[in-house]
């Protein structure tokens, strides 16, 4: 069975003046389909940015990178774009929730992006996942209406609406207290018994313990 | 994301920061509105003008006027015995433009009628004056062929002077009166014309109530030695149009004098254009106030949507994450302000709809906000909207998604 990710080689510089910044120097990282891997390391190692680029947002100045069979290290934003709408679940610290929309609108809001979708079909899909999650009562809410436990299971439903070939977390129990942040967890637990392949980036040895294999990372480099 | 769609989620978001909205809208529903304003006054204008044409008989109707020999004339000059009764004649013959010609002579001269006396015009001419001049007797009749024939004594009242000479207009119906030290029948009054430009204008067809009309023949045998005409009013006929019956007219009088001694226009040329001028004051202010008003709008609205973007770079950013393309960003900023832009239209078409009332009111003139009005305006608002929206919405579009998302 191929990997999922398949990054070889990756690099990022970033150009500050006149000084060149490496961010990732040189990276190989290959995730299985039903993976849940821990990205972890101290502020600076690079984990972010490898996060980035293995989510698409971002392209490496050096190396390849096939996600899913697709060779995605050249495309063009807009390519990008699509590769993030269909096959990039994204979980934020910040929850990054739109303020003004329902919860089942913000949940159904790649679906949007993705066009096609009818509008009907956009709404069943938002309100079964709401409804896994346990959210079911809370569709009609404004995220500021919600606990921080809430609003992260709302963001973990949205990146998954689109059913995404990976889950991608970015600390997402950075925000919570240790209760909230351990549901969440428990979250990505029962996802990854469901089968959701997950990518979790965090500075926190305890929540990467939850994983079943952690990438470590320093200096840009796999340790 | 379809454009629908993006319509949808721009209106959305203007209706989620209402009093924003409102705010930044000001200028456009201010500029809007002036303009709305300036057309409508501008038109009603126009269809002032249109009627005052048709007024003093229409589009179609031609003057021909003697004009002053000069201080020194050619000898051309000399030798043209100028207009005549017989140019009529040769006009009515030969001008196949034509389907009504008028001799006209007028003088002013003294009335007469008991103990009340003044000076005033009198007007010698023929019964197609009064159909090509679209005028009708209020009492009697009008001048008859007969009359012409006969050069009758017989006179017709303009209203005003009707009324001076005999306390009122319908008691003048055949009575005496002197024109000149001769003596006239009054076979007929007419009616009392009225034509106002604005509330505040005088009369603009008052000349026409202090007049007296006789026959032409008569005119020439009492009070001329010469058959010389003033004037003369000619219609062109529908199918042909005024402009080419004047040029008809002008070359056959050209080729009858040999010099140009006559003056030749349309009637109601230059008609209200003194009245007019008060108007393009006011017409003139009132678009350099919807102009400022529509370019301090749409800077205003340019900056609070620049505001409103930067505010939200990281919203993008977590769009962008989720799929949107910078097209759909574009999209995104842009059908939030053209959906502001529309509503700021559509608010100051309702101003201006309501100034318009409001001024066409105070001086009782006909404004009309009509459908094409509506469009012009709700395309100027649309306008601003867009230009005023460019900038934001290249801006959104442009953001690097990794860096709009670690923006704080």
């Amino acid at each position: 069975m191929p990997a999922l990710i398949e990054g070889r080689g990756l690099a990022k510089t970033y150009r500050l003046g006149q000084v060149d910044v490496a961010a990732l120097r040189g990276v190989d990282v290959d995730v299985a389909a039903g993976e849940f891997i821990a990205i972890t390391g101290p502020s600076g190692s690079g984990k972010s940015t490898l996060m980035h680029i293995l989510g698409c947002l971002d392209t490496p100045t050096a190396g390849s990178y096939r996600l899913d069979g697709e060779d995605v290290s050249g495309l063009s934003g807009k390519r990008l774009a699509h590769v993030r709408n269909r096959k990039v679940g994204f979980v934020f610290q910040t929850f990054n929730l739109m303020p003004r929309l329902t919860v089942e609108e913000n949940v159904a809001l790649p679906l949007k992006y993705r066009g096609g979708v009818p509008r009907g079909e956009r709404r069943l899909r938002a309100l079964r996942l709401l409804e896994r999650l346990g959210l079911g009562d809370r569709v009609g809410h404004r995220p500021d209406e919600l606990s921080g436990g809430e609003r992260q299971r709302v963001a973990i439903a949205r990146a998954l609406v689109g059913e995404p070939a990976i889950l991608m977390a970015d600390e997402p129990t950075g925000n919570l207290d240790s209760r909230a942040g351990g549901e969440v967890l428990q979250t990505f637990a029962e996802l990854h018994g469901a089968g959701h392949t997950i990518v979790l980036v965090t500075h926190d040895p305890n929540v990467a313990g939850r994983a079943e294999r952690v990438v470590q990372m320093s200096d840009g480099r796999v340790v | 994301m379809n454009l629908l769609e993006s319509l949808l989620t721009g209106l959305d978001e203007a209706r989620r920061h209402w009093g924003q909205t409102v705010l930044s809208l000001l200028g456009l529903v201010l500029g809007t509105g002036s303009i709305v304003t300036v057309l409508a006054l501008f038109g009603g204008q126009t269809a002032l003008t249109e009627q005052f044409l048709s007024e003093v008989g229409g589009r179609g109707t031609i003057i021909v006027s003697d004009r002053e020999q000069s201080a020194h004339p050619t000898a051309r000059e000399l030798a043209s015995k100028r207009l005549t009764f017989r140019d009529a004649q040769y006009l009515r013959d030969r001008a196949s433009a034509l389907t009504a010609v008028s001799p006209g002579w007028a003088e002013d001269l003294p009335y007469r009628a008991g103990n009340t006396s003044f000076e005033g015009q009198v007007i010698g001419t023929v019964p197609d004056y009064m159909a090509i001049n679209d005028i009708k007797p209020l009492v009697g009749r009008y001048l008859s062929d007969l009359d012409v024939r006969l050069q009758a004594r017989v006179a017709v009242l303009g209203w005003k002077y009707a009324d001076s000479l005999f306390g009122a207009a319908t008691r003048a119906l055949g009575q005496i009166v002197s024109l000149g030290g001769k003596n006239y029948t009054v076979v007929g009054v007419m009616e009392r014309e009225e034509f106002y430009f604005a509330a505040w204008e005088d009369n603009a067809l008052e000349y026409r109530n202090e007049r007296a009309y006789i026959p032409i023949s008569t005119a020439i045998v009492q009070h001329s030695s010469t058959d010389n005409l003033d004037f003369l009013t000619l219609k062109a006929k529908p199918a042909v149009g005024g402009r080419a019956a004047q040029a008809q007219v002008k070359s056959l009088l050209y080729a009858r004098h040999g010099v140009e001694d006559f003056d030749i226009r349309t009637s109601g040329q230059g008609a209200g254009q003194q009245s007019g001028q008060f108007l393009l004051l006011f017409n003139f202010i009132f678009l350099v106030v919807g102009v400022v008003s529509l370019v301090t709008g749409g800077i205003v609205i340019a900056n609070i949507l620049l505001a409103s973007v930067v505010e939200r770079v990281r919203e993008f950013g977590t769009r962008m994450a989720l799929g949107a393309t910078a097209g759909a960003i574009f999209a995104h900023v842009l059908a939030e302000v053209l959906v502001v832009t529309v509503m700021g239209g559509l608010l100051g078409l309702g101003l201006g709809t309501a100034l318009t009332g409001v001024v066409a009111h105070f001086m009782q003139m006909p404004a009309v906000v009509s459908p094409f009005i509506a469009t012009v305006s709700l395309a100027t608002a649309l306008s601003v909207g867009l230009v005023a929206g460019l900038f934001p919405a290249l801006r959104a579009a442009r953001l690097a998604p990794v860096e709009a998302l670690r923006y704080a």
